[in-house]
């Protein structure tokens, strides 16, 4: 069975993310362990991540219609969603309660934004990954 | 053939044949969903919503127990 326009979608939303988002945490970990501790040296690059972001997502967006006709949304997409957010959720949960405790016991602002945009990345990944299981496993 | 992830079986893919052989993308079309999803629900993939199954059952103009049948015992799971 060919894929249609929304698993197409999720696919370049996942690309985009692990490469571009990948990258930016790949850059901020070295940065992090460099000893560069002020939040804002890493807005340059955040930044051109969410830029480098659009431009993929939009391109990627444009090939996915190209392949194939796109379609709009139906109740299998609208439930495939849902239940992938619903089964994601708790890594931002346990990222949002681990980034307090950070807060509490003092950590630099640096670690716990970062820990806070680590923790809604990999929900987001997961989400998408379980997206994708369930486009090809049913639901 | 695949496992069915659910107890809804349908007869589709024989009504389409008794139709003329009406493919997967028209019978999609008429009901208003992808044809991805008219596949998912013919290979016992997805069970529609109750909407959409009348919707399907009327564009061959059948009762809907006549498309749609629920087995108590999963067959597949």
């Amino acid at each position: 069975m060919g894929s249609s326009f929304e698993e197409k979608s999720v696919w370049v939303q996942l690309s985009s993310m692990v490469l571009v988002l990948g990258g930016y945490f790949v850059v901020a970990g070295s940065m992090m362990a460099g000893g560069v501790n002020t939040l804002i040296a890493y807005v340059p690059l955040f930044v051109t991540a969410v830029v480098l972001m659009v431009i993929v997502l939009i391109a990627g967006h444009i090939l996915a219609a190209i392949t194939g006709r796109p379609e709009p949304r139906d109740e299998r997409d609208r439930l495939i969603e849902w239940r992938a957010e619903s089964n994601s959720s708790w890594v931002l949960a346990i990222g949002v309660l681990a980034g307090i405790s950070c807060m509490v016991l003092g950590y630099e602002s640096v670690w716990v934004a970062h820990l806070l945009f680590g923790s809604l990345f990999l929900s987001s990944v997961l989400g998408f990954v379980l997206q994708l299981v369930y486009y090809r496993r049913g639901v | 053939m695949a496992k069915s992830k659910t107890r809804v079986r349908n007869r589709i893919r024989t009504l389409r044949f008794e139709s003329g052989e009406m493919t997967q993308q028209h019978l999609a079309a008429q009901v208003g969903v992808s044809r991805q999803t008219l596949n998912a629900i013919e290979g016992g993939k997805y069970a529609p919503s109750l909407e959409v199954a009348f919707q399907i059952a009327r564009v061959f103009d059948r009762p809907l127990e006549e498309v749609f049948q629920y087995d108590p015992v999963a067959s597949g799971s």
